[in-house]
């Protein structure tokens, strides 16, 4: 069994009164592309914010090749995220977008430009962001994660507004990066797809861990994949319309 | 060193700053119209009355043109990053954070040390050309002697810029920020001329606009300001609405939650 | 419309900004009351003094925080892309701008009244019988100067949101109204005259006092404005504003 590349330890975080992660630990291994699942709301995005030390846990840690995020030096080569696609300037150009990015940890131009070729962007490379349809800044986001060539990459829902061939395209390039023996976390809402991506499954919900599992198990117990997380996350999605 | 850079090109990138850096420089523009307009006067004024004639320093009065702009560039530095939410993928690949901030506050500090100069220096020379020898007073004393004190209207240029950054950061909201600045520009000023003394005069003193004539000695005698600081205090007031922002902004944003 | 005014109203209530910038404004009823408590202890030690009224003293921090509010109400939207949706389940542009306007204007004239004449009162009866050199005048002659200051507010809110409406961006639209309220009357006063005055009686800040018919101030004298032209003046600002917000509003593409 590998070491785990991203760990959390009863990582727990209060926004005010409400309880978004809620004495969280799981491992995520590299070599396998590892799904993140729970309903809207559970605490997915937040999670990966403390990873991404965005935010500061209230109690517990979150640990990266066994350190804290915050205190890697070149972060870009160790860790690479997409978290919304959406967070670009719209007034500056694709290049320009991603440069700004490598130039923090210095990465070279001739690798943003290789990032954009990987993603299908080279073409539009010297665009306005803000013209860009959600697909296109979902590549934009994915090449701004592989700049630095990261062992560890985590995505929040990169398939979202993909076309047919996109989707495709992201469940290959994902199943290729893990294959290299990289660490993905990779959360979404699309099971079919997480059935043929991923290998390894984690369900949160209402900030709890629900699951830690295998695909191979979840389908082995239930009928489908999608079958397993209705019945695993009932509870937590009455629960949580009820409120 | 690299992460200068990379804020150099966020700034460089965006159609905006050229906008913003274009408006400041308008006011060698307003200062040539003003100045052909006070010449045109001069020359159909019976030549008795030409004696008495005079003219404000226009610089420093168009310094806040290039003052305003200067700040909502800086402010825009900071807050747009918040509004796109670019800021999440900035302090992600530079998780100490700190350097994010320093390094737009060189960028920032920087091109307001070039813009001030040129639109306060620009200003002067152009109203200096425009009048000749009509007025007598700023422009037909010394250049050497003017020196001074368009030296410190154009550092108030990069003081505001900083400034905004510092408010951008610390608000998180354009509009808070440039509200702010506009506050303590224009909106303080007007309620401390009608305060009584001493106090007009004590807190008069502490106004940025006041700041650059008691840094120069020469006071401000016909103005809403005070001037009760020695030149070296004058210029650690001026450096303070600066930095005070600025380090405000770094420790809060080091400790926020993004 | 009464839908899409009940809707304007209801996405005005629902943000912090709102409460922030009204709150803003609302300061100067206690920055009013220390004053008007800093002024009356002067008053005791050296008898009468001549201070400035402090609904008129404080009267930009009013305007510049309700403009702000003015802008917000149409640039929020543009920020957020919000924009879009408001103009598909309101497809007609100018019902949408006009129901911003009246909702915006409304709301600023409410707040912009209140606040003044809380801190009118509150400084009033703080003041007592002494003589402060603002309080020497009744109610009613004070009345039309309140009126008028209330009224500048809601203008500028109304230019503030036309402005935003043309140029979609926060920063523009609020550096606009600045130049407007401070940066415009501070250049004018270099202009040699008579142009400074000439041009000083059309200014939003200046139109106050001219419809109060008084003068304007020691350095610029009267106006040139009988009361009913700067009320008209003070009326073309934000219709000027608005109209042409709305045709570029109409003719953009959101």
């Amino acid at each position: 069994m590998l070491d785990a590349v991203i760990e959390l330890h009863q990582l727990t975080k209060h926004y005010g009164g409400t309880l978004a992660v809620d004495d969280l630990s799981f491992k995520v291994e590299p070599g396998h592309v590892t799904g993140f699942l729970g309903p809207n709301g559970a605490g997915k995005s937040t999670t990966m914010r403390l990873i991404l030390g965005l935010d500061a846990p209230t109690s517990g840690q979150a640990l990266v090749n066994g350190r804290r995020y915050a205190t890697l030096s070149r972060p870009m080569h160790e860790v690479g995220a997409l978290l919304d696609a959406g967070a670009v300037h719209g007034g500056r150009s694709a290049y320009n977008h991603l440069l700004c990015l490598a130039r923090t940890n210095d990465i070279s131009a001739t690798r943003v430009a290789e990032a954009l070729e990987q993603v299908g962007l080279s073409g539009v490379a010297r665009k306005r962001v803000g013209g860009f349809s959600l697909g296109m800044k979902q590549r934009l986001g994915i090449a701004a994660a592989l700049l630095g060539d990261p062992g560890v990459l985590m995505f929040d829902e990169p398939v979202n507004g993909l076309d047919p061939d996109g989707v495709r395209w992201i469940r290959d390039l994902m199943r290729s990066l893990a294959a290299e023996g990289r660490t993905i976390l990779l959360s979404s809402h699309l099971m079919s797809e997480m059935a043929l991506t991923a290998e390894r499954i984690v369900i949160i919900g209402r900030g709890k861990l629900i699951a830690e599992s295998t695909v191979a198990e979840l389908t082995a117990r239930y009928p489908s994949l999608e079958d397993a997380y209705m019945a695993l996350t009932a509870d937590s999605v009455q629960y949580g319309a009820a409120r | 060193m690299s992460i200068l850079a990379s804020e150099w090109l966020k700034v460089r990138s965006i159609r905006s700053t050229y906008l913003i850096i274009g408006l400041s420089l308008s006011a060698v523009l307003l200062g040539l119209g003003l100045a052909a307009m006070a010449a045109g006067m001069y020359d159909s004024a019976p030549p008795d009355k030409r004696p008495n004639a005079r003219i404000a320093e226009l610089e420093e009065v168009l310094v806040i043109v290039p003052q305003l702009c200067m700040g909502i560039l800086g402010t825009l530095a900071m807050t747009s990053e918040y509004v796109t939410g670019l800021i999440r993928t900035s302090l992600t690949v530079v998780p100490r954070r700190w350097p994010i901030l320093t390094a737009k506050a060189t960028i920032i500090g920087f091109l307001g040390l070039i813009v001030g100069p040129a639109a306060v220096f620009g200003t002067y020379f152009v109203s200096r050309w425009i009048l000749g020898d009509r007025f007598s007073g700023a422009y037909t004393t010394e250049f050497l002697d003017r020196l001074p004190i368009l030296a410190a209207s154009s550092l108030t240029v990069p003081v505001f810029a900083l400034l905004g950054l510092g408010l951008g950061a610390l608000l998180r909201s354009t509009a808070g920020a440039i509200a702010t600045i506009a506050g303590l520009v224009y909106v303080i000023p007007i309620i401390i001329g009608n305060l009584p003394e001493p106090w007009s005069e004590r807190l008069g003193s502490l106004m940025i606009g006041a700041l650059p004539r008691q840094i120069t000695g020469d006071g401000n005698a016909s103005s809403v300001f005070g001037s009760l600081l020695p030149p070296a205090a004058a210029g650690a007031c001026l450096a303070a609405y600066a930095a005070l922002p600025v380090l405000a902004a770094i420790w809060l944003v080091r400790r926020r939650d993004v | 419309m009464k839908a899409v005014f009940s809707s304007e109203w209801l996405k005005l209530r629902s943000v912090t900004s709102t409460y922030h910038t009204i709150g803003t404004a609302a300061l100067m009823v206690a920055l009013g009351a220390a004053w008007t408590f800093y002024v009356s202890g002067l008053a005791d030690e050296r008898g009468s003094l001549r201070a400035a009224a402090p609904e008129e003293g404080f009267l930009p921090l009013v305007q510049i925080s309700l403009a702000v509010l003015g802008v917000l109400a149409i640039t929020n939207e543009y920020a957020t892309g919000m924009i879009r949706t408001s103009l598909i389940t309101v497809p007609k542009r100018g019902t949408l701008l006009l129901a911003k306007a009246g909702i915006v204007g409304l709301t600023t004239f409410v707040a912009a009244n209140a606040i003044l004449l809380v801190t009118y009162s509150a400084s009033r009866l703080i003041a007592s019988d002494r003589h402060l050199g603002f309080n020497g005048t009744s109610f009613a002659d004070d009345l039309p100067k309140l009126l008028a200051s209330a009224l500048s507010v809601t203008a500028l809110a109304l230019v503030g949101l036309g402005l935003g409406a043309a140029i979609c961006s926060t920063a523009g639209a609020i550096v606009s109204v600045v130049a407007l309220l401070f940066v415009l009357p501070g250049v004018v006063n270099y202009l040699p005259p008579p142009w400074n005055t000439r041009v000083a009686t059309l200014l939003l800040p200046n139109l106050v006092p001219q419809i109060a018919d008084e003068r304007l101030s020691t350095r610029l004298g009267d106006g040139f404005l009988p009361p009913w032209a700067a009320l008209a003046v003070l009326i073309a600002y934000p219709i000027v504003t608005l109209t042409i917000g709305y045709f570029l509003l109409r003719r953009r593409d959101a």
